[in-house]
């Protein structure tokens, strides 16, 4: 079990300052290919050891204040799972619109807070702001960012940390009204979602990015029936499909000597690539109507390797998360509270949740008195840091015609195609490129 | 008069403090015209060196590069604040100072190659150098960060509450949950500031907030053994979030 360990080592230390080192030999080879990271570690694994099981999910969820509703969801099953508890429906169903309200916040962020500057050419959404054309643009993107916050708020009580969500339930539910008065700004939200595709689409069109194809094996979950969020089947683009709870078999993690990095691949196989590309590849019969209509019409089809198309994936996914939203909001019509129940029983439990950057695993023992005897986390981030590299590896010779400084822009790119969990790893990184003669 | 020069720093933390300034959506653009961000690598690409009229930091410091750079951070702001739970008391990244297991322990358990880790007990940041203001919580309030950010553009000081949580609860006129449920609820001795956001969602408060002035939580510890708590549990509640600090020590050594 030590190995799964070092996993985690690497994400707390995915998140924040960051390097890119990069030597590119003087026939174009390169060398040399690293994202280093030096976040400090914080040792949730150890410190977990001996605290309650229900301040799991509450703690968890502070890894990360990007997708701290993946952290969350993912542990909240996992204690469930270890101590056999059993939730309503009613409850799924929050939990799912929950989610979905994170992705829209999540993914709205990415797309016109972290990507399109780069594509557009500003060096952030607030330069942006200031060209009179795109200001509309980043009022709407804040509106219907501020929207999943608010979907958020109206479940959680919070835009960031869970305050109702617990092992069993919901501590406090939402009325119908104010869920239906969500579903009302989710319907005139949909036009500007459907718009982000077309926007992903066009940026994603220019040069060079149509070329910079890499196929590699894409990971993500699958559920019988519906997209999936909270839970599924973990599958590949190279035909792994194994129950969720086995994550640890599958998604392994291999230490290359003389790297102090831990490459994370699917056993037996290589790297490989988690977060929307990976989901809408292998589920996108499952998404909605609208969802899979325009992506037709920008002629995304699947599978598709292209990184810098994440951009597009996101776009869609948005579509889809409102869509299902407001599917969620009519099946749960006028929500009732119901007191969460459940017995404190030993036992040993695993879920994988989706969030917004990829498939996020926690699991653990719990005792019998409710105490956490052990407790693995792997974030999305650490699943996608030794495909980046391979990014990296078979990009860059694509790319040497551009100067310096342009090439550091792309390779900051290819990490934020990625979105990783700490999007300030993702613009504190330094890049350190030099060519050798 | 110039824009006051704005910086926001990141240490061991999950980055939702920094996340909770881009939640103020409706007033972003606002606040932004308002204020010069000169450093904000979460959501800026150009960043500039300080010095800076306002520095806010969120995060505790459990490294030498961290202490290094807060030093330096200290010297270029002339209001420093302190951004969120992590930034206040050690937050979530200090249960590890309360474990039971040494540094090394811990090192073990999560990595195999120790010889790269530097890392040690999480510490508030006034346990280093001074401050200024403190937006507590977890994460930290967004109206806190607007009325701290409006003072300092009108030049006066914020008007932050001392008092508890409690206070706040009986505002919202809410019924006791230590009262009517008999679940161990921190709001008597945290700080108020948040609105009793989790005691009004029927969830008890878990003390995000650290300690309020004056509380008394030794008592609290002995009322929470009378709800039937375990002295282990006790201990948890008040090793949490501001587990550093003198006020919650007493708590968790009471029973």
């Amino acid at each position: 079990m030590s190995d799964r360990r070092i996993f985690v080592d690497y994400i707390a230390r995915t998140e924040g300052d960051g390097a890119i080192d990069i030597v590119i030999g003087p026939n174009g080879e390169i060398k040399k290919a690293r994202w280093e990271v030096w976040e400090p570690p914080r040792f949730f694994e150890a410190f977990l050891v001996g605290r309650k099981y229900d301040e799991i999910p509450e703690m968890v969820q502070r890894i990360c204040g990007i997708c701290p509703h993946g952290h969350h969801l993912a542990a909240v099953r996992a204690v469930e799972r270890a101590m056999g508890v059993k939730v309503s429906r009613q409850t799924t169903l929050l939990r799912e619109l929950l989610h979905y309200g994170d992705w829209i916040q999540s993914h709205t962020l990415h797309v016109y807070c972290l990507a399109a500057p780069d594509y557009l050419g500003y060096e952030s959404v607030l330069a942006m702001a200031g060209n009179e054309e795109l200001l509309p643009v980043v009022k709407q993107a804040l509106s219907l960012k501020r929207l999943g916050n608010d979907m958020s708020v109206l479940i959680q009580g919070n835009e960031i940390q869970n305050r109702t969500s617990v092992v069993g339930g919901f501590t406090a539910v939402p009325s119908g009204s104010e869920l239906r008065k969500i579903k009302e700004r989710l319907k005139e939200a949909k036009d500007f979602a459907v718009s982000t595709v077309r926007l992903g689409a066009k940026v994603a069109s220019q040069d060079p990015y149509p070329q910079l194809v890499r196929k590699c094996e894409h990971v993500s979950l699958r559920e019988e029936g519906k997209y999936p969020i909270n839970g599924g089947r973990l599958v590949s683009t190279e035909g792994l499909n194994v129950p969720d709870w086995e994550y640890p078999e599958w998604l392994i993690e291999k230490h290359v000597p003389g790297c102090n990095c831990k490459h994370a691949i699917v056993k037996g196989r290589d790297s490989f690539l988690v977060g929307p590309l990976a989901r809408v590849n292998n589920n996108f019969d499952l998404l909605s109507k609208d969802a899979q209509a325009i992506a037709k019409e920008v002629g995304f089809t699947v599978p598709d390797f292209n990184p810098f198309h994440s951009i597009i994936a996101r776009g869609i996914e948005l579509v889809h998360a409102i869509d299902t939203a407001m599917e969620l909001i009519d099946e749960l019509g006028d929500p009732v509270y119901e007191e969460p129940k459940y017995e404190i029983k030993a036992g040993e439990g695993y879920a994988v949740t989706e969030a917004a950057r990829g498939i996020c695993c926690h699991g653990g023992r719990i005792d019998k008195d409710g105490v956490c005897q052990k407790w693995d986390i792997v974030a999305p981030t650490s699943r996608n840091v030794y495909n980046l590299e391979k990014d990296f590896e078979y990009f860059v010779p694509k790319l040497l015609n551009l100067s310096d400084e342009e090439l550091t822009l792309k390779c900051e790119m290819m990490i934020r195609n990625y979105d990783p969990c700490q999007s300030c790893a993702t613009h504190s990184i330094k890049v350190n490129l030099r060519r050798e003669a | 008069m110039a824009k006051p020069k704005i910086a926001f720093f990141k240490f061991s933390s999950c980055a939702g403090c920094q996340l909770n300034v881009l939640n103020l959506e409706p007033i972003l653009l606002d606040i932004v015209g308002a204020v010069d961000i000169r450093y904000f690598v979460m959501a800026k690409r150009e960043n500039f060196e300080g010095p800076y009229d306002i520095g806010f930091v969120e995060g505790a410091v459990t490294s030498p590069r961290e202490l290094m750079e807060l030093k330096k951070i200290r010297e270029e702001c002339s209001i420093l604040v302190a951004q969120g739970a992590c930034a206040c008391h050690g937050g979530i990244p200090s249960v590890k100072n309360f474990s039971g297991m040494t540094q090394k322990e811990m090192e073990q358990r999560v990595y195999t190659e120790l010889w790269d880790l530097k890392s040690f007990p999480a510490q508030a940041i006034d346990y280093y150098v001074k401050v200024d203001a403190y937006l507590k919580g977890c994460p930290m309030d967004k109206d806190e960060f607007v009325t701290l950010v409006t003072s300092a553009l009108k030049g006066i000081n914020p008007l932050f509450r001392y008092h508890s949580v409690c206070n706040e609860c009986k505002l919202k006129e809410n019924n006791c949950l230590v009262l009517t449920k008999g679940k161990a609820c921190m709001g008597s001795v945290t700080a108020a500031g948040c609105g009793a956001q989790c005691p009004s969602l029927g969830r008890p408060c878990e003390g995000c907030r650290g300690p309020a002035s004056d509380c008394n939580a030794a008592s609290l510890a002995k009322t929470f053994i009378d709800l039937g708590l375990s002295r282990d549990d006790v201990v948890r509640k008040f090793r949490k979030y501001a587990g550093n600090t003198p006020e919650f020590s007493k708590g968790a050594e009471a029973v």
